[in-house]
């Protein structure tokens, strides 16, 4: 049985995905923006020296990336309540212009109330690079829109 | 000394007040290529993991202390929690404290579990970031 006070979201309903390419502009603009220069995700030489297979991206872009499933389904993004996740793989960002496409993917995992918890996906090149990633958001009584785009 | 098990409950200072600003919020919002419109305008709120960056400054406390002899070209982010009593918003003043939770030593490694509590200037709680670092202790040459 499942329990559906939020009408038309239950558990398995899947959220619109996310495709995003991650180049170095963006490592850099993200780094700028949070703060976070570790060399590992703008030096080659330096990510090679401290034994990864090339410039990464920033656990929390990945992270913070992820999260727009969410939150361009929930519209209102202070609706979050919870997020969680384990970062499995580096995303390897290579230097040109393409970058690395990051695939975002996300469905309910449970309901109560107005409490849903939504599992997220993140695939990059074939390979998760998110475990156990999880949000939980108060969606008091609206429904969301079933399709948001941005 | 290095980090042991007994450095669990370490506490640190709380970090210097971090004003959250609507230009901050948009850059970082733009940074994640994010166009919400919650997160632009006069009264923006900011994107949940804007949370990371003020914390920052209390991981550095954790990283930078002395006695553990920790190195950041070691660590490995491992997992990251929010807990979000309500979001951040443009205006707050936000207060970083971080606590050592747990110390697991690993052969060759160090597991380090904190929690980051952040709370506005009344102490009131906003947002609690729990993370979990791979630290690859030094192999000697």
């Amino acid at each position: 049985m499942k329990a559906t006070v939020v009408e038309g979201v239950e558990v398995g309903t899947k959220l619109p995905a996310l495709a995003v390419r991650f180049t170095r502009e963006r490592l850099v603009r993200y780094a700028g923006a949070a703060t976070d220069f570790n060399p590992i995700h703008y030096s080659e030489h330096f990510a090679r020296r401290v034994g990864l297979p090339g410039v990464i991206a920033h656990g929390m872009l990945t992270m913070g990336t992820a999260l727009r499933v969410v939150t361009n389904w929930v519209g209102d993004p202070g609706r979050v309540t919870s997020y969680f996740v384990r970062f499995t793989r580096p995303v390897v960002v290579p230097d040109d212009e393409d970058g690395v496409e990051v695939q975002f993917s996300a469905s309910v995992a449970a309901v109560e109330g107005s409490l849903v918890t939504v599992s997220i996906e993140a695939m990059c090149d074939g390979q998760k690079v998110l475990g156990a990633a999880r949000a939980e958001v108060d969606l008091g009584m609206r429904v969301p829109p079933l399709d948001h785009e941005g | 000394m290095a980090i042991t098990e007994g450095h669990a409950g370490r506490r640190y200072p709380p970090c210097d007040p971090y004003q959250v600003s609507a230009a901050k919020i948009t850059e970082f919002a733009t940074a994640l290529g994010d166009d919400n419109s919650r997160y632009r305008g006069d009264s923006p709120i900011a994107p949940p993991t804007f949370a990371a960056v003020i914390s920052a400054p209390a991981w550095d406390q954790l990283f930078g202390d002395p006695e553990l002899e920790l190195s950041l070209d070691r660590v490995v982010h491992a997992d990251q929690r929010y807990t979000f009593l309500r979001p951040l918003r443009a205006g707050d003043v936000v207060i970083a404290t971080l606590v050592v939770d747990k110390v697991r030593i690993r052969a060759g490694s160090e597991l380090v579990s904190a929690t980051v509590d952040l709370t506005d200037r009344d102490t009131e709680p906003i947002c609690t970031a729990q993370a979990t670092f791979l630290h690859a202790r030094e192999v000697p040459a």
